[in-house]
Formats: C-alpha cells, structure tokens, sequence
C-alpha cells in the first residue's frame, strides 16, 4: 500500500496536478467533471480508469482526442465496471508472475458510469464485480436520468420528474416510481464499503474515496451530479444545486462499511425544506400546480422517513 | 490530422495522453507535462463562451473554492495562490462567481467582449449591505 | 507463485475440449475470463481443474456472463497479456456486441467457441449457426474438424492473434460434441515445445505501461469512423494470412503435422467437390475416396480459415473442377447458404465456372451420413454429366418431411 495522499485542507488539495484536461466536451457548469476531478485528485497514485458509455464518456474520448492523463477504456454501455475488473485481474496476475513493467507501482481501478450504465443496463455487470471482490470502485455519477441521450428516465429517476419517457402532460406529473436504492443494494453484496457522495462536501468526498482505495476489496460510490441540461437550471447553479441535494438530505451522505455498520457523515447544521430543492428545478415545475401539491408533501415525507431510516440504521450499529 | 488517411492511424483508434514517456503524472504540473497532440488540453472551447469570468487578485484569499468546484480545469491555482483562468478551457458556466465568498466577488461574469482592464479598472466595491 | 508442469505421452486420448484446456494451459494465459456453456463447458473446467492442482499460474475470473467474459477478457487484453475464453452458441450470441469491440481495438484474444445450435427451439448440439453469427466482427476465425486440431490451432491462434502486424482476436472454431465431447487420439507437444511455440506476451499499448498512458475504446464519428474500419480490414485481409501461414509452416517443423489456409483432399484432378467445414470434411473425405472408386472423381475443400476467407485460395482450388455443391450447417434465412455466396463469389470471375448448388444439413446435431454424401456427390456427377444443374440450386438434406429444396 503506498502512502495516502494528505489533503488537509482546500489549498493544499489546489497544489494537485489534474489528471482530467479541459477542452472535452462536458455542458458547461457539468457536476460529472467536478467529481472526477474529486476522484482522481485524492489520489497519486497511477490509474487504470473506464467510463461507460454515457455523456463523460461521449464527451472526453472522442476522436481524436482524449481528455485522460491516465490509461482509460471504454467498452459499452454496460460493463465498465467488467473491464476495469479484467485489467485488475491482468495486474494480479503479472504480478505473481514478475511480469509488471512498474512494479513498484500501486494502481487504483475505478469505473465511472452513469446512473443509467449502473442502476439498469449495468446492474448485473456490476453485481458480478462486487461479488467477485475485485479491487476496484465502481463510481456512479448520479443525475438521475439518461442525458447523454436526452432525458430519458432510469431507474434512479424520482417520483415526478418530466423525463422524455415519462413526460409531465395534460394527465401526467411524470415519473411514477421512485428510484431505486442502489447504495443499499450494493452494500448488500458484504463489500467492505459503499457510500453516497455529493461534489459540494468535498472534503467527506475526499476521505471516502481514500477510505475506498484503502480497503481491499470492491468499493461503490454513489455520487450526486446535477445535470444542468435535464434538472433544467443555470449551469452556474450547479453548486446550489448540489448544496440543495444534500441539505434537503434528499441526497443524504453516509457510508456502509463491510456491508452493515452505517454511518452518516453529513448533518446539515439547517436542513432545507424539500420543496426548496425542487423549485430550483424545471423537471419539477409542474409539481407546483394546485393539483400536484400533494406529491412535494410526500416528497418531504418520504425524505424525512429515509432520514429517520438512516439515522436509525447508524444507531443501531449492525 | 483532418486530411489523414486511413494507413495513417495507430491501430484500434487509440489514444496516447503524452508524447513519449512521462514518469509521475500526478507530480507534474500541466506546464512541465508533454501533451500530445491528442489530448485535449491541446484544444480550445473558448468559442462556447457567451460571458467570460474575469479574476481581480485584489480581493481574492485564495481559499480556492473556484478551484475545487470548476468544471473545467480552467482555476490556474499555483503554490496554494489562484493565479488566473484558463482561457482555453474555460466555457463560461460561472460556478466559480457563485461559489466565490469574498466581498466584492474576486471573479465576475462579463460579456465575452469585454474588455479585462477596463473591467478591473472599474471592479465593484465592497457591498456594505451584505452580511 | 510458480505452477508445474504437466508430464504428458506423446499420443493422449482426449476429447476436443480438453484438448483445447490443454492447449490453454501450455500457452500459460494470464486471464481467463470465462462462463459455463454446453458444450464448452469443460474447456472451462479443465482449465479450472488446472489451476485447482497447481498447473497453471494466472488469473481465472468466473464471471457472470458471456457478455461478461468477453468484456474481461476485453480489459484484461487491454491491460497487456495473455487471454482466452470459451464458449458455444447463445453464450456466444450474448457476446457479439463485445465481439466487435474487440477486434476494433486490436486486441488480441483467443476465444474457443465450440459450435451448437442457435436457439429457439432450444438445442444444445453442434451446428454452425454462432459461427456463422462471428463472421462480420472482424475476428480471425479458424476451423478445427478433430480434437487434434482443436488442441494443435490454439497454438496457431495465439501466435498469429498477438503479433504485432496483427493484434486482432481470434477464435478456434469445433464441433459441439462432435468434437467437443468426442474421445480421440491427440499428439501432444510436450509444454515446453507449445510455451515456446506461441513465445512470451509482447504487450502493445498496454494500459498497465504507468510511463505511456493510453485511452482505448474512443468515439469516431462519420469522419474518423470509416478510415479506422477500413485500417481493420485492410490489416485482416493483407496482414493475417501470412502470418498464418508461417505459423502453420513453423507447427510443421516443429510438431510433423501440417495445416493448410484451404484444406484440398483429392482436389488436383477433381470433376466433382464438396466444400465444408468441421467434422464434415472428415466424412466427406471418407466418401470422396470410395466415390473414386466407383469412378466418380471427387474432392474435398475443406475451409481451414474462415476469416479472413481464403477467397484466392478457394478459386485456385475450384477452377477445374465441373460441378460443387457447398454444405452449410446454419439454417440461411432468407437465403442461399453463406458458404455457397462465399463460394459464389469466389467462382464469380473465373474464366471456366464449377456448376454450384448448396445444401442445408445438419441443423441442431443431426448426423451428416456417409449415404448423405454418396447421394451428394452422385448428384453432382449426374449434373456434370448432364452438363446442367439437375436439382433446385438449395436442397436440405436429412430432414424429415417433404423433401425441401428451393430456388
């Protein structure tokens, strides 16, 4: 194990030399940059990296060029995590067989997809991989939404977003089912940790992605990323956004170690009402109709038992 | 590379970052790296922008909170100092004004024409009003 | 971590899946990424068995997939080194998107696809259907007819797959249970002999080079996406047959047994001639020399690589011959047999054109008789001797029922 970055405060985090270059092709104010950007600079350490199809990849290796200062791959839509997992198992095995060309080397393997690439068409990829204990982390930035195509929902669309799929209309608030725990799915698996990240606390960002390269074993990470092409804001207000997403705690941080013990690593000093959250968002709009109210009353109820959920879980200590 | 033929290309459509061999990657900063021609650092975005931010160093504390939440690698931060943007790579989102603390902000959204002396001749005060 | 080596006779009587295992173990893979399938399943567990006793040294993933095999095997190969994996017919239908990833990103790996029956209806029998689902990815496709082939042509494909002027995938192509699961006679090379045969990995941008970082897999849109397809293709059709053919050359040398691009049998004088692939080409050998016997001068054109398709070869063999009949096991579709258009095409231009007719046999592991082939080549000779094609142009053969033929 090589020595952990310290990262003891924002100016000594801003001395990092990015391995993520600008010029790709991200919208402007695009949260999935500010994570990676996260990731890869809690680290030194060398990276084998892949991106499944979705806007980060579409957007940084398009031909010819490519946005990674580190050894990238992109497969398909759905196994990101597989390949990631396959140059994992190439390096154990070179290992054992004094075949690296830097062995003094220690590598991190991190997979990014998208909610899409991982909560529907990856899920199984990605279950394999976690079951199998591969060392790697599997990174999902979590918009909510396919955007690389256009607004369609996934399984980790909320209840009453206008996605291309499941409009908003004349008899319609939109999505009907709310998104799916993936965290909590995940950590069922007994990997030795999971949690849920947001780019604005970025300090517990940080130190849960240098907890994750420090255990052995597969790590997954939920990451909060507001997409400001299909939430429909300004693209300056990313940041907002994301402080509305967790301190509305509809976005609650906390980590899963070995599978059980919870801990919640963020508690908002003034916690945001819900509906803050979503009127900064145009996918919501239409909730604020008098006949829709009722559903942003059952948004806060759902969050605040989720909350009450969490807290509960960290209590009990199992 | 636009005229290039087919017989041209490495195989599989692949990319190098670098040209040649480069030993700490995340000990060298952008200046000291030798990008390769393929690596997008190489390419400008700067016609996406419709406003520009301009940076005053005046006010700034350099507590490098633009630096941590751009999207585009575009906060030059240098020996924990914030030192200017990125020009290249910058496209204008304005995060780094919103998330900007001090008062008057040390970075603020201008027209893509303005002019920056003028613009930092002319920098807002300090806004008594705000807390 | 070290492992032993395996002392072996010189004549094992193995089946084509272990044959293939065996094959895997000597070229010492560094991952296998792999799922169960029948009846490539115990090219798995024998490589699994390997590693269980201490025979073998690398990483053995038991993914969750086909689709997963071949996108580990993908990263695996990307990262820089040795790999392989098997599988048969759905499995192999679930790998096809990565298929194409493969190949385009030039990376060389050995997959051995034992050949079934495409499901539905479900069948788990040998035919040629996920063959012939391959053949547009841009793999290297070899043939083997016997469990020797099977063991002797993942040495081929190893060394061809991973040389530099190639770097493009490669499956070796048997059987399912004909020679999957059928016990015969296989001369072995001993393990060094096959190691060094295939030699040492040469990685080639490789992502676990830290000094040379490297993205694979980008985006090339309608102006990039054309030259680096064509790049594909030019380096499958000019680059590879070579290097096979030095390969089998160099295996003769070493190993006394000899492979050919295209396998001719009986072919110089030939009037009339079979082209097949897999276990047929066996049978129809056997036939071809009683029907010269009896008078009738037949042959055999075996197809030994499928890809690239030996298309100069095949129409150097059939110039002469009067009338061929081409034998497809994979139900067409829609259309004529793909062994008969890529025959076709072969005989196209060629001043003097065979009569050619196709046929359909063998669907879902049904036997291919010799009586099957008697009544074959007699009715080529009849159309030679009636200087026309007698029969409809696609007759299938040993199906119950109505006789079935078209065109």
């Amino acid at each position: 194990m090589s020595e952990m970055k310290k990262i003891k405060n924002l100016k000594e985090f801003s001395t990092s030399a990015d391995r993520f270059e600008g010029a790709n092709l991200l919208c402007p104010g695009c949260a999935h940059s500010i994570i990676v950007r996260e990731v890869l600079n809690a680290t030194n350490d060398d990276l084998v990296l892949s991106a499944s199809t979705g806007c980060l990849e579409v957007c940084t290796a398009v031909y010819p060029y490519t946005s990674w200062d580190a050894s990238w791959i992109h497969i398909g839509f759905e196994n990101g995590s597989t390949a990631v997992a396959g140059a994992e198992a190439m390096h154990k095995a070179l290992k054992n067989k004094g075949r690296l060309k830097q062995p003094e080397r220690n590598p991190k393997f991190i997979s990014f997809a998208g909610d899409g690439a991982s909560y529907d068409i990856g899920f199984q990829w990605i279950s394999g991989c976690m079951e199998r204990g591969h060392n790697i982390m599997h990174v999902v930035l979590d918009n909510e939404v396919y955007a690389n195509t256009g607004g369609q929902r996934s399984s980790s669309t909320p209840i009453g977003g206008s996605n291309t799929t499941t409009p908003a209309g004349r008899v319609s608030y939109g999505e009907k089912r709310n998104k799916k725990d993936m965290v909590a799915i995940m950590a069922s698996h007994g990997i030795p940790y999971s949690a849920q990240v947001a780019p604005n606390k970025w300090k517990d960002m940080v130190k849960k992605i240098q907890h994750g390269m420090a255990v052995d074993g597969p790590v997954f990470i939920n990451a909060v990323s507001p997409c400001t092409t299909e939430w429909k804001f300004d693209p300056k207000d990313t940041m907002m956004l994301t402080d509305l997403s967790t301190d509305s705690l509809v976005f609650p941080l906390y980590e899963i170690i070995d599978g059980h013990e919870l801990n919640i690593t963020y508690r908002p000093k003034n916690v945001v009402p819900v509906e803050e959250y979503l009127a900064a968002q145009g996918r919501f709009k239409h909730l604020f109709k008098d006949e829709y109210k009722y559903l942003i009353k059952e948004w806060q109820e759902r969050v605040d038992a989720n909350w009450a959920y969490l807290n509960r879980r960290e209590e009990a200590r199992v | 590379m636009a005229n290039t033929g087919w017989d041209e290309f490495e195989i599989g459509a692949m990319l190098r970052s670098f040209d040649g061999k480069i030993d700490d990657i995340a000990g060298t900063l952008q200046e000291d790296r030798k990008y390769s021609p393929n690596n997008s650092f190489m390419a400008s975005v700067a016609d996406w922008r419709i406003e520009k931010p301009i940076f005053s160093k005046d006010f700034c504390i350099d507590c490098q909170f633009c630096w941590i939440y751009c999207p585009d690698m575009s906060i030059i931060a240098r020996d924990k100092k914030m030192i200017g943007v990125d020009m290249d790579h910058c496209k204008g989102c304005g995060i780094c004004v919103e998330v900007c603390p001090t008062n008057p902000k040390s970075l603020l959204m201008f027209p893509e024409q303005a002019d920056e002396e003028a613009e930092l001749a002319q920098w807002p005060a300090k806004d008594e009003k705000e807390k | 971590m070290a492992f032993d080596k395996m002392e072996l006779r010189d004549i094992e009587v193995w089946d084509g899946n272990f044959a293939a295992a065996q094959a895997l173990r000597q070229c010492q893979i560094d991952v296998v990424a792999a799922y169960p399938i029948t009846p490539s399943t115990p090219i798995v567990e024998g490589y699994a068995k390997f590693l269980a006793d201490g025979y073998v040294e690398g990483e053995f993933v038991m993914v969750e997939s086909e689709h997963a095999a071949m996108s580990g095997c993908i990263g695996a190969a990307a990262a820089g080194g040795r790999v392989a994996t098997a599988t048969s017919s759905q499995g192999f239908a679930l790998m096809v998107e990565t298929l194409y990833q493969a190949s385009g990103m030039r990376l060389p790996i050995v997959l051995n696809v034992v050949n079934r029956a495409l499901a539905a209806p479900l069948n788990v029998n040998g035919d040629h259907s996920d063959m012939y689902l391959g053949r547009d990815s841009g793999w290297i496709q070899l043939d083997a007819y016997c469990p020797q082939d099977a063991y002797d042509l993942n040495f081929i494909a190893f060394r061809v797959s991973e040389d530099h002027d190639v770097r493009l995938p490669c499956m070796v192509h048997q059987d399912g249970f004909m020679t999957s699961h059928t016990a015969q006679g296989v001369k072995t090379l001993t393990d060094d002999e096959g190691y060094n045969f295939v030699g040492d990995f040469k990685p080639m941008n490789d992502m676990l080079d830290f000094e040379h970082p490297v993205t694979h897999g980008v985006q090339t849109e309608e102006d990039w996406h054309f030259e680096h397809k064509a790049r594909q293709h030019n380096d499958l059709m000019t680059k590879v047959m070579p290097k096979i053919q030095a390969a089998f050359d160099d295996f003769e040398k070493l190993s006394g047994r000899k492979y050919n691009i295209v396998e001719n049998y009986d072919m110089d004088d030939a009037d009339v001639a079979v082209v097949c692939m897999g276990t047929s080409v066996e049978t129809a050998r056997e036939v071809a020399t009683e029907m010269r016997a009896k008078g009738i001068k037949a042959g055999v054109v075996g197809i030994r690589v499928i890809r690239p398709f030996p298309f100069m070869q095949i129409a150097e063999a059939l110039k002469g011959v009067k009338a061929v009949a081409t034998l497809d096991r994979s139900a067409p579709g829609g259309t004529v047999g793909m062994l008969f258009n890529e025959i076709a095409g072969c005989l196209y231009n060629l001043d003097t054109r065979p009569m050619l007719s196709g046929k359909i046999y063998g669907l879902g592991g049904r036997d291919l008789t010799k009586k099957h082939l008697v009544d074959l080549y007699t009715e080529l000779q009849a159309n030679v001797d009636a200087g026309k094609i007698t029969t409809p142009l696609q007759q299938f053969i040993g199906v119950r029922g109505p006789k079935l033929s078209f065109l």
